[in-house]
């Protein structure tokens, strides 16, 4: 990671005198300039300028078709029926309470995200204990190692939905050769998550591996050499010392990962899609199926709307109790 | 530490960069077989390396899909810098109210799932008439592209010492010029990486893509699934076309693997 000292905020002309005697141009330019209040006005107005665009922009990309969303929630928005943008309240809300569909997707996705998240964390923690070492191999780890992580997540998708192909898979062949079960994995409803969540292992423990790397490699020593030096054991230096320190990093690795948990619409989309029966279906892919397979588009915007609200909550909550905080003035 | 052991630990090391890759790289030999020589097990190394499957693939419609892809996504970065880079100076050069907000804005737009923003602009561009066009696609990168120029911009900017555009400023320049003349290009390697990154995000988009376009305007990513689907699973053009995808982003990425996490985790981590 690179980080960026803080910096001393100027107003614009806080290191005036160091600077004023630097150019000859600058004597016959009066250094007054600055201090009148116009050029205080001008600054303000150029820099709205500068900010008003992007703003405006945000505004309308982002926020308006968020507000756009909470009222098609209201609606029984069909699309196949443009007179259906009606308010008739809560009664999506309502209806999402005994759908079974729903719960059931929130359950796939809870499984999805708890086993994502933890395998990625052990996985990407061992790797990144491994190779805490100064070797010469490291920058080359680091660079072949963001490969599953930048590559287009259809890519992903293919590369595992072959591999989990039999016949035409050489992981099949593999576990033949082991005398191991070959699974059907995607048709198979025992594993066809299995087979999501291992692609989602492999696309993103590099993720947690980079963050803990950086974070160890920028661990203070001293504190390390002291508990040896009273005598602490291998283990209880790194129970005791190790993890605390990397404790920030590990919880902003795990937040992220959380969050990004509930992306894996490409892999499911390719994948399985959503099947076999529902076994895969996230509740993100439920409500892409409601909205545009089933055409309930006011449906599917109440069900993310749930979604949206639990994650920006839990991922708040997760990021206080951590006692970590979003840079907010 | 024996030189031996530094041996075996270089050994390991290589033999796990080997099994990270190996499933990306199943794909990409993949792409060089034909037929039934593609899925031949146990799988010989040698084989004849052929490159009929890439020539299939780029005689087909891919084609335009790969252009309606560099188009998409080159226009989305250009505009999203034009937006954002001038505001990321704004927010590091001066204190505004609400500049905060921002970043918690940026933090929660990147935790919504696609399809958030999806069904909005489904509906609006229904009623725009800007379903299945390059400008459609353009637009809704902005959702995630923006933010993401304004947070990684504004560490960079305030990363560069004032003190040149102070003494320009004194010369008689006014914010615009010191802006254009002295930020700006102290400020170029940040502009690539920034540039890359956005580059990068919307060219692996695959759910606006699915879900805005229909025929003229599908990018790459969506054409692969159509084609898989109507090639009746023709594995080696498969993977081809994913490895026609793929390359330049491993490329364009193995220039930015410095920035990658704090891209990643833009809005979140301070600096």
């Amino acid at each position: 990671m690179h980080s960026v000292g803080p910096q001393p905020k100027l107003a614009g002309v806080g290191s005036l005198d160091r600077v004023a005697g630097t150019s000859a141009r600058a004597r016959r330019w009066p250094v007054a300039r600055l201090a009148r209040p116009s050029w205080n006005r001008t600054r303000r107005r150029v820099f709205a300028a500068f900010l008003g665009p992007s703003l405006a922009v945000l505004i309308l990309v982002t926020i308006l078709p968020l507000v756009f969303l909470v009222i098609t929630s209201f609606t029984p928005l069909d699309l196949t029926n443009p007179g259906s943008l009606r308010w008739t309240g809560l009664a999506n809300y309502r209806e999402l309470t005994h759908d079974g569909r729903f719960w059931n997707s929130v359950w796939i996705q809870a499984q999805l995200s708890f086993w994502t998240v933890s395998l990625q964390l052990v996985v990407g923690f061992g790797i990144a204990l491994l190779l805490n070492a100064r070797m010469k191999l490291l920058e080359l780890v680091r660079a072949t190692f963001i490969v599953p992580m930048v590559l287009p997540p259809v890519v992903v998708a293919l590369i595992w939905k072959v591999l989990f192909t039999p016949d035409i898979s050489i992981l099949d062949w593999a576990l033949g050769l082991l005398g191991l079960p070959q699974p059907v994995w995607l048709v198979d409803p025992r594993f066809a998550l299995w087979a999501i969540i291992i692609a989602d292992v492999w696309e993103w423990f590099p993720f947690v591996m980079l963050m803990l790397l950086a974070a160890l490699q920028m661990l203070p020593q001293e504190p390390l050499e002291a508990a040896r030096l009273d005598g602490a054991s291998r283990w209880q230096a790194f129970r005791y010392v190790t993890l605390p320190l990397l404790k920030p990093a590990i919880v902003v690795a795990t937040v992220f990962r959380l969050i990004d948990s509930t992306k894996a619409f490409p892999h499911i989309f390719i994948m399985t899609g959503g099947g076999p029966g529902t076994a895969t279906e996230v509740t993100n892919f439920y409500a892409y199926l409601e909205g545009f397979s089933y055409t309930y588009v006011g449906y599917a915007s109440a069900i993310i709307v749930v979604m949206l609200v639990v994650t920006l909550l839990m991922s708040l909550v997760a990021l206080r109790v951590a006692g970590w905080e979003v840079e907010v003035e | 530490m024996s030189s031996q052991r530094q041996v075996w630990t270089a050994l390991a090391t290589l033999l796990l960069i080997l099994v990270v890759l190996s499933p990306a790289l199943f794909i990409v030999q993949m792409s060089f077989r034909t037929g039934r020589d593609a899925f031949q097990m146990p799988p010989t190394l040698v084989f004849r390396v052929t490159l009929q499957n890439y020539a299939d693939v780029l005689q087909g419609k891919f084609v335009r899909a790969l252009t309606n892809s560099t188009v998409t996504a080159t226009a989305a970065t250009v505009l999203a810098l034009v937006l954002g880079v001038p505001a990321a100076y704004a927010l590091s050069r001066t204190r505004f109210r609400g500049a905060g907000l921002v970043s918690l804005w940026t933090l929660s737009t990147r935790m919504a799932p696609a399809i958030a923003f999806g069904i909005p602009f489904f509906l609006i561009y229904k009623h725009l008439g800007l379903i299945d066009t390059r400008l459609g696609l353009v637009i809704i990168y902005l959702t995630f592209n923006l933010s993401l120029v304004i947070w990684m911009m504004r560490a960079f900017f305030d990363a560069l010492p004032r003190s040149l555009e102070e003494a320009a400023y004194i010369d008689g320049a006014g914010i615009v010029k010191a802006f254009s003349t002295i930020a700006l290009p102290l400020s170029a390697p940040g502009l690539a990486t920034t540039a890359i990154f956005t580059f990068l995000l919307s060219w692996n988009d695959f759910f606006y893509s699915l879900l805005l376009t229909r025929s003229e305007a599908v990018t790459a990513p969506v054409a692969i699934v159509n084609f898989m689907n109507y090639e009746s699973w023709e594995w080696g053009k498969v993977a081809a076309a994913a490895t026609m995808i793929m390359l330049p982003v491993v490329a364009l990425s193995a220039i930015v693997r410095k920035y990658l996490v704090r891209g990643l985790t833009a809005g979140a981590l301070k600096g």
